[in-house]
């Protein structure tokens, strides 16, 4: 089996072969340069701009992979400002003997979803360290997006009757990757809900400006996003619990382990804040888009206590929603 | 539907006032979850009983464990009790300081872990009520069958029955627990309805839960003792005769000393004479501990229905689900747990 080595990191013949043989022949685009640094035509308006590391376990999962994953979240961090995504720098740090094979198709994986989001991979770097410093590999992509004008999204802009809306059912990623890991002998037919969100944000911002915030619910899953802008914001959140759209077998398997799917991550799906008079249109474009056919209104937003977010129950009753905490899947994404 | 025509009931309840006790940790976590005591009528008493096995295990099993651990055992255990506070340290305390503690999901999951390190000794916390103990005796019965000379078993598991004789007089009926009755069957509230006391199996979904409630309430009502099963998609009339066979293969009844009630004879499950060779206490030699909970701590009182967690002074201020000082604040089943965790405040 063919494997990264040492050499292959050193800068020399073996890493041009390693750029030339797995990096270039999925990366291929006009800007994609050998060169020090990318050079680009500069957007007419305001750019945006982040960063992310993935080190996801397992590296495959059903409905995605590391790659996929790698592209997808920054992609969405991207688009959750209202910034078409456009160029994408990515940078490897892959364990000695990892298999070239599976760089192979984590690269490809990343070419393939970066076609589909409409970005370019720009520039790149490789890093191969000694057996045991990094487990398997580590991928941070870095990306730019053009702000649409007239936007302006963020998360302390929500108010008190504002809808909250999620484009997607929610917890798949985060379900799929804990049965992945086969830690708890439970075989369900869950697809982690990992994608591109740009179209689908793009077509709401198309529609309407009027939205105050979109938000990725990564890590932390929904819930986490509902306690940060209720406090980025000074507002309260109240959501129904039969609103949350669960896809069953999500449903079946955090009932089996006691788990909060509202606390499950998701790679795929984001939560929108938008005036309540906007909500029943903005459900209506997501319902059409690849990735937000199951988009719902949740909820709304109160005007407090400021911070609080509550549930109302299947039985009309309101409880708290336990705030996030405790001890979260390791290595998810 | 079912909901709704259940809910109507139990707000219309015009009869005297009664307490309704849970004895199952994930009734008081659903109960919670689903705001059920926000719906109820003010005649209409919930309490929260000692059914959650990681809070009714009394401080000096926590420091039996510690001391095996620090004997060199590696402890194998379900997750929540690593973080419950013995009399000086949690397991979790004694893992920071070099012991071996490894949360497992199942007892065959820790025997198995034993199979496959035969220079370690490895014990098991079996804790837990009817419905977990089989799975402990099943680990231990492969364990002689298999010859495996490095597993052993620090047993306190408990059986529900003795408690609701001792736990009669808090309540006017219980929710019995829907796991545990799928092993007991309803053979032991036959009994109980003989000795007056009353009761209905429920399940787990908010319907079933009002259902039950709306049940005991008419029972209540008509005056006589009474034991429904209001979850029978899950629960017979027999139970699991084979869950219960494993038990008396391997097991045999003792007393038992449940946290914040003391000592309810026959409560409690030890291994019988054919299988003590598996028991730590005696493997290991373990010394009588010479525990003493926290005694600011009021998780008793909790268990006992006598408090709510908001009357108990470290509630919410000392005492957290980040930092726990009381077994029912660490437990996710806990009374305490779920009143932080879900009440509006």
């Amino acid at each position: 089996m063919e494997t990264v080595t040492l050499a292959h990191g050193a800068g020399g013949a073996q890493t041009s072969d390693l750029i030339a043989s797995i990096f270039r022949s999925q990366f291929d685009n006009a800007y994609f340069t050998a060169d020090d640094a990318a050079v680009l035509p500069a957007p007419s308006g305001r750019i945006a701009m982040t960063t992310d590391g993935f080190i996801v376990q397992p590296r495959f999962f059903p409905g995605g992979d590391v790659g996929r994953l790698s592209i997808c979240g920054t992609v969405n961090d991207l688009a959750c400002m209202g910034a078409k995504p456009q160029y994408l720098t990515c940078s490897f740090v892959i364990e000695e003997g990892f298999p070239l094979e599976e760089l192979r198709r984590i690269v490809s994986s990343m070419g393939e979803t970066a076609r589909e989001a409409g970005v370019v991979i720009v520039a790149g770097d490789t890093k191969v360290a000694g057996k045991g410093q990094v487990d398997g590999l580590f991928i941070t992509t870095t990306g730019v997006g053009e702000l649409l004008p007239g936007v302006n999204l963020s998360g302390k802009n929500v108010k008190p009757g504002d809808a909250v809306i999620v484009t997607g059912d929610i917890g798949r990623h985060g379900c799929a990757i804990l049965l992945a890991r086969d830690e708890f002998g439970i075989e369900a037919d869950v697809k982690s809900d990992d994608a591109p969100l740009w179209g689908a944000v793009q077509s709401v911002l198309d529609c309407t400006k009027e939205v105050r915030a979109f938000r990725d619910a990564t890590r932390g899953g929904v819930g986490t996003v509902l306690y940060e802008i209720a406090k980025e914001s000074g507002v309260g959140i109240r959501i129904d619990r039969e609103k949350i759209p669960v896809d069953p077998a999500v449903g079946g398997v955090c009932g089996m382990l006691g788990l909060e799917p509202l606390y499950l991550a998701c790679e795929g799906t984001m939560v929108c804040f938008a005036p309540m008079s906007q909500a029943d249109g903005i459900v209506r474009i997501l319902k059409n888009g690849k990735y937000t056919a199951n988009a719902a209104v949740i909820g709304e937003v109160t005007e407090g206590p400021s911070g609080r977010v509550a549930v109302r129950t299947q039985i009309g009753a309101e409880t708290l929603l336990p705030p996030p905490g405790g001890e979260l899947l390791p290595r998810i994404c | 539907m079912e909901n709704q025509k259940a809910l109507e009931r139990i707000k219309n309840y015009s009869g005297r006032p009664v307490r309704i006790m849970e004895v199952c940790g994930t009734h008081t976590h659903a109960i919670f979850q689903y705001g059920i005591r926000q719906i109820l009528p003010d005649t209409v008493h919930l309490i929260s009983g000692p059914g959650c096995p990681v809070c009714v295990t009394e401080t000096g099993y926590i420091d039996e464990a510690v001391c095996l651990a620090k004997k060199g055992a590696v402890i194998t255990t379900f997750g929540d009790l690593v973080r419950v506070p013995g009399t000086e340290e949690s397991l979790a305390g004694a893992r920071a300081e070099g012991a071996k503690v490894r949360i497992v999901y199942s007892p065959l999951d820790a025997l198995a872990y034993a199979k496959s390190h035969p220079e370690e000794r490895v014990v098991f916390l079996a804790v837990g009520f009817e419905t977990t103990a089989p799975a402990s005796c099943l680990a231990v019965k492969k364990a002689k069958q298999e010859g495996v000379g490095n597993f052993w078993l620090l047993v306190a598991n408990k059986t529900m029955d003795q408690a609701y004789r001792t736990l009669a007089g808090s309540a006017d009926a219980f929710l019995y627990p829907g796991h545990v009755s799928a092993i007991t069957g309803m053979g032991i509230y036959r009994e109980l309805v003989r000795e007056g006391i009353s009761g209905a199996v429920c399940g787990f979904t908010s319907g079933e839960i009002l259902t039950a409630l709306a049940v005991i309430l008419k029972r209540l009502q008509e005056g006589k003792p009474f034991a429904e099963n209001c979850y029978p998609r899950v629960v017979t009339e027999e139970g699991s005769p084979a869950g219960r066979a494993l038990i008396r293969e391997t097991m045999e009844p003792c007393d038992a000393v449940w946290r914040g009630i003391g000592t309810i004879p026959c409560s409690g499950l030890r291994l019988n004479s054919g299988y003590r060779a598996f028991d730590a206490r005696e493997a290991f030699d373990l010394p009588e501990m010479h525990s003493r909970p926290n005694p600011a701590c009021r998780c008793g009182d909790v268990l006992m229905g006598r408090i709510t967690p908001e009357q108990c002074p470290l509630f919410g201020k000392v005492c957290t689900p980040a930092d726990p000082v009381g077994a029912c604040m660490v437990s996710s089943e806990g009374t305490c747990s779920a009143y932080y965790k879900y009440s509006i405040r």
